[in-house]
């Protein structure tokens, strides 16, 4: 009896996952042409901001992959009360881990995405990402030491800077791709001129520029932090493939595998001021099967800009992390046994 | 049959698998056990990334003045709304709520931060487009 | 005899002058004072808009990031561990004029930079950049240096009312926002560019710098009142020069100018690599807080 209502219920998803597959399901004209640069590669230029509170999986007992009016305005008050940065409730320890207000925060990730999905993924079509494959021994014992770090750092005692993630040490932050929204500077400028499309991501500061002439990648020899990328047209959609990952772990999303991890990514204009960005990612080492986002691109220049996302230059706080920490050592904190400040100490 | 408003209800205790930034664990390096709040005069306000900080001195009540280091978020979102270095003036006051730092240092995180009428700092116009335009 | 030898001769000189008018134009006239060597006259192919396609991969061969201006060679830091490697080749300077025209107390200052060039400590917020060349610890390099560093750098040229420039250099990145009114809302690393077009010259003003940047490995550097006016002129399908004024009233007497050509790069297939330096500088920097158990 539970398998068929499983069943039914699966049937319902994948009959509704099917109508999500359509880029700007409903919303836009079926067929928008976008206009062409003067070299005849359709425009994809501007800045554009892609937060959303839309979460990447679907959560876990919500068994539709689009929702009504109704129920997509509740989904987003109650996403935005979850995500909200001026609340001040729940204790001081979940208040501290909210850092600051909204006034800091992207306002555009309070909001679901305007085709009302439930997930940002759109294959499988549970909307959740696939199971992930127990890893080699070999790897298991690079993601424990990683992780060990991780949770010296969570504990506020970090060891070395190597405990500290590649973000954290300004090293690549939201441009490694897939692109996913975060909580603030989600904006891209697209540029383009003949033969390029170029892709600068606000943080950290660096350009994409990709080749659409048909070269060939780099040789396999030549590893780097953001891959090597080529692009093409297909109809109105750049098509987007990067080889080329360097192997340090903790780079790629979920500490994918870089000898086995493809991506593949796909920008279409579907409205003057909205672009679809689609990526299929696939890694056999860690994923079952592939799987699929889709998230979308609002326009928002010339209202906005982007600005100079500096990182490494003021990163004061890996100082702090490192000095904190062993200063806290000398006090007898190790990560197992915290110790709270004691009233009137001074350290 | 549960109704969607009940599904939805329930959101508020899944954890929303949404990547977020993998930021600093911020109780790891500020102390929930060492709240603040005080108000202080703006010496300076750096508007660097990762974090914009803003110094401000404490007139204790004793006379003495204590320097304050409070760390903020990410300046790029206050310069996308219109504000620019000078929207934080030397010599403006500011109530600070946050969180000491946990090496007992004085820093902390500027968890709100308010003018003394209540007035939340910051709170800045939205994009007019008028400074944007080309000429 | 001598009337053929003369006849000769002037067919000699004809056939010459013929050859020279045959010559493609770019290879000109040589100028006195060592100016670049081109022919006046040059006109780029165009992009869509009319404008001079400036796209492309470039770079420069002048040593200014050493010093920018006259230097001998010299060994480096270390060479007592590594020889000949990362010694300072010699350069002849780029300052038009030869000097830099430092106030003099600037000087001084300049020469406290150079002394203090290879140390860091970033122990106290306050003080974190107080010392050590910001190339050395991988920070931003700001313009001009961004130009004559010794990576290349892709203009991305379109037709709309922006132009990137992506430096190999720790990804750097600028936008020259073409005919823009808006003033620089704060400093940035890499300033904040408006551009225009002056002729077939990109002409692009830049202000809003940090003070942190410097001009070279020799200690030049500059306030935050500094303002850079650079031009960008194609003289041929391989070489554009580049021009920049600068100006700051806080450490120099005058204004003072800088030139030098880009070079295109011609490599089939040429593109930007990525020199991400962060992690080769975090020991240095950070090394003396780690736990000294870990290491």
């Amino acid at each position: 009896m539970r398998n068929r209502i499983f069943a039914l219920i699966a049937a319902l998803v994948v009959v509704v996952g099917v109508g999500l597959v359509v880029p700007a399901a409903g919303q836009a004209p079926k067929t928008y042409n976008p206009p062409k640069t003067p070299w005849g590669d359709p425009d994809l230029q501007g800045v554009w901001n892609d937060a959303t509170s839309t979460p990447l999986q679907r959560p876990g007992n919500v068994g539709v992959g689009v929702l009504n009016d109704e129920e997509a305005e509740e989904f987003q008050k109650s996403l935005a009360h979850d995500l909200t940065r001026d609340r001040r409730d729940g204790g001081n320890a979940a208040d501290v881990n909210r850092a600051y207000n909204e006034h800091w925060m992207d306002a555009r990730r309070l909001k679901i995405t305007a085709d009302k999905r439930t997930s940002l993924i759109v294959d499988p079509p549970d909307g959740r990402i696939p199971p992930l494959v127990q890893a080699s021994p070999e790897r298991q014992k690079v993601q424990a030491a990683r992780a060990a770090g991780a949770a010296r750092f969570a504990a506020g005692l970090p060891d070395h800077y190597t405990d500290m993630s590649w973000p954290v040490r300004c090293v690549v932050r939201t441009d490694v791709p897939p692109y996913l929204p975060t909580i603030y500077n989600n904006d891209f400028q697209i540029f383009q001129s003949p033969g390029y499309v170029t892709i600068a991501p606000e943080m950290i500061h660096s350009a994409r520029i990709i080749p659409v002439d048909g070269r060939p990648h780099l040789n396999k020899g030549l590893k780097q932090w953001l891959g090597d990328t080529r692009g093409h047209w297909e109809g109105s959609t750049l098509v987007v493939e990067t080889t080329n990952f360097r192997a340090d772990e903790g780079v790629l999303f979920q500490g994918a595998n870089s000898a086995t991890f493809t991506i593949t990514e796909r920008f279409t204009r579907v409205a003057p001021d909205a672009i679809n960005y689609e990526f299929t990612v696939a890694d056999p080492s860690t994923w079952t099967k592939p799987w699929t986002a889709l998230i979308p691109w609002n326009k928002v220049d010339p209202a906005e800009q982007m600005f100079e996302y500096a990182c490494h230059e003021d990163n004061f706080d890996i100082v702090h992390f490192l000095t904190g920490a062993r200063l806290r050592e000398k006090n007898g904190e190790t990560v197992g046994q915290q110790r709270p400040a004691r009233a009137g100490e001074e350290r | 049959m549960r109704t969607f408003r009940s599904l939805v209800a329930a959101l508020s205790f899944l954890i929303v698998a949404t990547p977020a930034l993998p930021h600093h664990a911020f109780n790891a390096e500020f102390d929930a056990n060492k709240p603040v709040k005080f108000k202080g005069v703006v010496t300076k306000m750096l508007w660097v990334n990762p974090h914009a900080w803003i110094y401000v001195d404490v007139k204790k009540p004793d006379g003495t003045v204590e320097e304050w280091m409070i760390e903020t978020g990410t300046p790029n979102t206050l310069l996308r709304r219109g504000l620019t270095k000078e929207s934080l003036p030397k010599g403006t006051e500011i109530v600070v709520d946050g969180y000491q730092s946990k090496d007992g240092s004085h820093r902390a995180n500027g968890r709100d931060l308010t003018l003394p009428n209540g007035q939340t700092v910051f709170l800045g116009s939205s994009g007019t487009g008028a400074p944007y335009e080309k000429k | 005899m001598q009337r053929r030898r003369t006849v000769a001769f002037l067919a000699g000189a004809g056939a010459l002058a013929v050859l020279s008018l045959a010559l493609p134009p770019l290879f000109g006239q040589p100028r006195p004072n060592g100016a670049p060597q081109f022919a006046a006259g040059y006109r780029a192919p165009r992009i869509a808009d009319g404008h001079p396609d400036l796209n492309g991969i470039w770079q420069a061969m002048v040593t200014a990031n050493w010093d920018l201006q006259d230097h001998e060679a010299k060994a480096g830091p270390h060479n007592e561990l590594v020889g000949a490697y990362g010694a300072q080749p010699a350069g002849q300077g780029i300052v038009e004029g030869g000097e830099i025209p430092y106030k003099p107390d600037a000087l001084a200052k300049k020469n406290t930079r150079f002394e203090n060039r290879l140390k860091v400590d970033v122990s106290s917020d306050k003080t974190w950049h107080d010392l050590g060349d910001p190339e050395m610890k991988c920070y931003m390099p700001g313009v001009p240096r961004a130009t004559y560093m010794p990576f290349p750098f892709q203009i991305v040229q379109g037709t709309s009312p922006y132009i990137l420039m992506a430096y190999e250099f720790t990804s750097a990145t600028r936008i020259i926002r073409m005919d823009w009114k808006q003033q620089a809302p704060t400093d940035s690393w890499m300033g904040w560019s408006r551009g225009r077009w002056d002729g077939d010259t990109l002409v692009v003003d830049v202000t809003g710098q940090r003070e942190e940047t410097w001009f070279d490995r020799a200690g030049d550097y500059h306030s935050d009142a500094l303002h850079v006016v650079e031009r960008y002129t194609p003289v041929s399908p391989y070489h554009m020069v580049y021009e920049a004024t600068i100006e700051d009233p806080n450490v120099f007497t005058r204004p003072w100018k800088i030139s030098f050509p880009l070079y295109r790069r011609m490599e089939k297939n040429v593109q930007l690599l990525e020199f991400k330096c962060v992690p080769f500088t975090e020991e240095l920097l950070f090394g003396k807080f780690i736990k000294q158990a870990a290491r």
